[in-house]
């Protein structure tokens, strides 16, 4: 542990600041060719005729790839885990976003490549577009997914569920119920450095592709499952990434890119325009939350009931994955024994969301730290103290029943309270993380309490 | 078109009304400007021509013709950084480092011209340069210290010694 608290050079920071560091787009390849995208125009339109002759045929176009060019079209960024396909790389019949990508076109410049994408015929009907995640469950909202309004996976349920305890005891018992609906709204990652990618055919058969991605070996298995392709036939060049913040978790580069160099045996190359980073890349969901909590008048919370509504956009991608992450965070850093939570994956026509620091958890934390200044106010408590009572300590059990072994929340709340000088009764001040007794274990916390020490772990299963 | 691009005459045949940028990045292959959002808006590709700092991907190379161009591989080299690349490096001023070329040469700009440059001066000068990693904090302190000339090019050398790694089987690698 020498290494925490000293100055150590970064490895890479003489490369940043001699402009030696090379990012995707720095990469020279002789012939390289350049790509432009057709892209919906349309939030949700049926494509009723799409003819990619004209571009194919305009001199220095070396390939037009659509749909009928991707030998495994849909699939899951998550299909490896369980998580059924319902994205086409390329759009087939229809589009369900604006910025969709329908085909793509590899030319000598990037403006023979742009040429040849408005010489790419297409005709769209247009159909009303969904955006409202509060109205997924209404007749008459438009019907926008496959799936319908709902992500339909999580085992035998179409929402990601957590039950424990007794909830309608605690309500029944609760002084106050406190109840509020939080609603962060989506953010663009927007790094500085725009989706690349360079894919060069090799002489033996193989592609070299240089990807920007924050995740190298999931990349190349999705570039994988869309060639057919044996995972030994790739060589995936990356770890170097202009700023990503997950939103180069999804593959969105690569492959597109890859079929281009198939068919013109050429290198080629993609860089997103930053009108396109901000029109067609995934961002952070939207979210809506609800929640009522059952509270003692002393401050003690009995019990959560939560709703969560995530918008997905308008393919599921990752959004299960973040909704069961937020799911198992719901009741934060603080221990709730009875809970009841659903959280349901929206599709709509936005672009579909993604990963941004923190994956379904920094929604939730939001949510859950404002309700507490909420029921603090609503009890007329002290935030802090409220916090400090209810916070998680040894032998407490999560919602999805996990014994905690070591947690910081007491020793956080007292830091941050003592670094911004803010005055707590001494009985606060000396809070511990300390296994709950005395006044801190109140009869509602004895029978979630697991473990009999703090080295074991999962006795509340 | 006729350039001189870190102290080199280069003679240019990209089209009149192709960016600085592009003619820096795609025909001289110089490659330290970025290409952030080609309209002006992030800072990522400003270079400095005829020492003031300029955007490079809305300068039409006509208009530009005969200047003297320098680019973050004109200042120092990795031996022998400048003051405000040493500093940038011992401030943790770059993270990802895709927007601090950008960053660099304008740091580089206002000390040439302002050389006490105040904490007011530097955000000036920096206000259109966007960074999505480190915040700016550790940025303007950089330019800060080396405004007033408070570096240390020497690189901070790690201050502990590595741990032998425990090998369980002998004559494994650790």
């Amino acid at each position: 542990m020498k290494a925490v608290g000293a100055r150590l050079p970064r490895y890479d920071g003489v490369a940043h600041v001699t402009g030696q560091t090379q990012y995707v787009d720095d990469i020279r390849i002789r012939g390289t060719l350049w790509t432009k995208a057709l892209r919906s125009p349309h939030h949700n339109a049926a494509i009723t005729r799409l003819d990619t002759s004209k571009a194919e045929a305009l001199p220095g176009v070396h390939a037009v790839v659509t749909h009928k060019d991707v030998p495994h079209n849909v699939y899951g960024h998550l299909e490896a885990l369980g998580i059924p396909a319902d994205e086409p790389l390329l759009a087939v019949d229809e589009v369900r976003y604006k910025g969709q990508p329908i085909a793509a076109v590899a030319a000598v410049d990037e403006d023979t490549a742009r040429e040849a994408v408005s010489l790419i015929e297409i005709e769209y009907e247009e159909r009303p577009a969904f955006f409202d995640i509060r109205k997924a469950m209404d007749p008459d909202s438009p019907q926008i997914h496959q799936w319908g309004p709902v992500y339909p996976h999580f085992g035998s349920y179409n929402h990601r569920r957590v039950r424990k305890g007794d909830i309608d005891a605690a309500f029944e018992q609760a002084d106050t119920i406190v109840e509020g609906v939080y609603r962060p709204q989506a953010i663009e990652h927007c790094p500085i450095e725009p989706q690349t990618a360079l894919v060069v055919p090799e002489a033996n058969g193989r592609l070299t592709i240089y990807s920007c991605t924050q995740a190298m070996y999931f990349s190349m298995g999705v570039v994988a499952a869309h060639l057919q392709w044996p995972l030994n036939k790739l060589k995936f060049v990356g770890g170097t990434v202009g700023g990503g913040f997950g939103g180069k978790v999804d593959t969105a580069s690569e492959t597109i890119s890859a079929l281009l160099a198939l068919k013109a045996k050429r290198p080629v190359k993609w860089r997103w325009t930053r009108e396109e980073e901000f029109l067609a890349s995934s961002t952070r969901a939207p979210w809506h939350m609800e929640l009522a909590d059952a509270v003692t008048s002393d401050g003690w919370i009995l019990g959560r009931r939560m709703t969560t509504l995530h918008d997905a956009g308008a393919y599921a991608r990752f959004s299960p994955y973040g909704v069961t992450k937020h799911a198992f965070h719901h009741t934060g850093a603080y221990t709730i024994p009875n809970v009841h939570f659903d959280g349901f994956v929206v599709f709509t026509n936005r672009v579909p969301t993604t990963a941004m620091r923190g994956f379904g958890v920094t929604s939730v934390s939001f949510a859950v730290e404002t309700h507490m200044n909420r029921i603090a106010e609503v009890l007329g408590i002290d935030p802090l103290q409220l916090r400090l009572k209810n916070a998680n300590r040894i032998g407490d059990t999560t919602p999805n029943r996990v014994v905690l072994k070591d947690p910081s929340t007491v020793p956080v709340v007292l830091a941050a309270a003592d670094r911004v000088g803010y005055d707590l009764p001494d009985e606060y001040k000396s809070m511990t993380n300390e296994r709950r007794s005395g006044d801190l274990l109140p009869p509602h916390l004895v029978d979630q309490l697991g473990g009999s020490d703090a080295s074991t772990n999962g006795g509340g299963r | 078109m006729r350039l001189t691009v870190n102290g080199e005459p280069r003679d240019l045949h990209s089209p009149p009304l192709t960016s600085l940028l592009t003619a820096l990045r795609e025909e001289l292959e110089i490659t330290s400007p970025k290409a952030g959002c080609h309209q002006g808006g992030c800072g990522a590709c400003t270079v400095l021509v005829d020492g003031e700092a300029r955007r490079s991907c809305l300068l039409p190379l006509a208009a530009v013709d005969g200047a003297a161009i320098t680019t973050l591989e004109g200042l120092g080299t990795s031996d022998n950084l400048s003051s405000v690349q040493a500093a940038f490096d011992e401030h943790y001023a770059a993270q990802c480092g895709f927007c601090t070329s950008g960053f660099i040469m304008a740091a580089t700009a206002l000390i040439d011209r302002t050389p006490k440059a105040s904490r007011e001066d530097i955000l000036t000068a920096l206000s259109g340069h966007v960074c999505r990693c480190t915040g700016y904090i550790k940025i303007v302190s950089a330019v800060e210290a080396a405004a007033k000339g408070d570096v240390h090019p020497e690189r901070v050398e790690p201050s502990f010694e590595p741990e032998e790694a425990e090998v369980l089987i002998p004559g494994s690698p650790a």
